[in-house]
C-alpha cells in the first residue's frame, strides 16, 4: 500500500481528514471475462458533496500534493465565500478548470450553476441494481475548449508532454475536434470543473467508468475491512483454507 | 441568493467549521476507536462515522473506493 502507508501521507490525512472506505463492485470486460480491481479516493465535505477526488492507484507524492490541494483550496474557498454556498461551489468548480490549465496547458469553461436535476430516481426507465436502487449516472464531463491560449507553445507541450506520462493517459478532443492528451488526474478535474460539490453517490461512477473505464456493477456497500488481506490492526489475515 | 444555496452555505460553514479545514480538536492521546488496516491512515469503520467525527473534528472526509479483486498493494 504505497501511498497510504507512507508516514508523511498519513499524518497529513490524519490531521486533516476523517477517512473512511466503501466497496465498490466494478469490472472491465477483457476477452470476454470480467477483470477489476481499482481505486478511487474522494475528499468531500462532511456532507458527502466531493471537492476532489484522485483515480486510480498513485504514488505517496502524487496523493500528498492532491490532498494538500483540496485542504488550501478549501480554506480560500472559505474566506472567498464568506458564507454563500454558491460562490464555494462556483470557486471549487473555477479552481479544478485552473488546475487544468496548469498542470495540462487546456481550457474549460466552469459550469457555475447547476440546472435541476431533470432525472427522476423513480423514473421506469432510470436501471436499477439488484436492491431497486439506480445505480449512479455518468456525468458528462465539460467540453475541453482548447489549449490555454496564453501558453507559449514550447510550454504547452511541456504540459502536454507530462500529461501523456501521467497514470491513465488518453487521446481526448477539444470542441474543435483538436486532439491532445490526458491523464486520470487530467480527466477528474475536467469533471469537477463542472461537477465538484456533487454528492458523491452521483459522482462515484463517472470517475469509475469515465476515468478509470471500469464498468460499476453495484453500488458502494459498507464492508469491514477494505483490504480483504489485511486486518483493522494492520497483521496479515491467516487464510483458514 | 436561493434557499437552497443559503441551506448549501449554511451546511458547508457549519459542516467545516469556520477555522477552516485542518484545525483539529481531535483531543490528544484519545483511544483509537478505528483501525489503519497496515497504511498510516486511520479509517473510521464507515462513512457515516467519517462524517460525524469530521463534524466534530472541522475537518474534511475522505472516502476510499475499493473494487473489485484487489489484492494488489500496490493499488493503494
Amino acid at each position: 500500500m504505497n501511498a497510504l502507508a507512507s508516514p508523511e501521507v498519513g499524518k497529513y490525512v490524519n490531521d486533516n481528514f476523517c477517512s473512511s472506505f466503501q466497496k465498490v463492485a466494478t469490472f472491465k470486460i477483457v476477452g470476454g471475462a470480467k477483470q477489476g480491481g481499482n481505486v478511487a479516493t474522494y475528499f468531500c465535505a462532511p456532507d458527502g458533496r466531493v471537492l476532489h477526488a484522485v483515480a486510480g492507484p498513485v504514488d505517496s507524492a502524487t496523493f500528498l500534493r492532491e490532498a494538500q490541494w483540496v485542504v488550501e483550496t478549501t480554506r480560500k474557498a472559505m474566506k472567498e465565500s464568506d458564507g454563500d454556498g454558491g460562490k464555494f461551489k462556483a470557486y471549487f468548480r473555477k479552481a479544478h478548470a485552473q488546475k487544468l490549465r496548469d498542470e495540462f496547458g487546456l481550457a474549460v469553461e466552469p459550469v457555475t450553476f447547476d440546472p435541476p436535476d431533470a432525472q427522476d430516481e423513480k423514473d421506469a426507465l432510470t436501471y436499477r441494481d439488484p436492491s431497486g436502487q439506480p445505480l449512479a449516472p455518468r456525468l458528462p464531463p465539460p467540453p475541453i475548449d482548447g489549449p490555454d491560449v496564453r501558453l507559449e507553445k514550447a510550454e504547452l507541450n511541456l504540459r502536454q508532454t507530462n500529461a501523456a506520462k501521467a497514470a491513465g493517459a488518453a487521446p481526448v478532443l477539444d470542441r474543435a475536434g483538436g486532439r491532445w492528451v490526458l491523464g486520470n488526474q487530467g480527466k477528474v478535474s475536467q469533471i469537477l470543473a463542472a461537477h465538484a460539490m456533487v454528492k458523491i453517490e452521483k459522482v462515484y461512477g463517472t470517475v469509475f467508468e469515465n476515468v478509470l473505464g471500469e464498468k460499476i456493477s453495484t453500488k458502494p456497500v459498507e464492508v469491514d475491512r477494505p483490504f480483504s488481506w489485511m486486518e483493522k490492526d494492520g497483521n496479515r489475515r491467516v487464510s483458514t483454507r | 441568493m436561493t434557499l437552497r444555496q443559503k441551506g448549501m452555505a449554511l451546511a458547508v460553514v457549519a459542516a467545516l467549521g469556520c477555522g477552516g479545514p485542518a484545525v483539529a480538536k481531535t483531543p490528544a492521546g484519545k483511544p483509537a476507536t478505528c483501525g489503519e488496516y497496515g497504511t498510516s491512515v486511520q479509517f473510521e469503520d464507515t462513512p457515516a462515522d467519517a462524517a460525524k467525527q469530521a463534524k466534530k473534528d472541522e475537518k474534511l472526509v475522505m472516502i476510499l473506493h475499493v473494487s473489485g479483486h484487489f489484492q494488489n498493494p500496490e493499488f493503494t
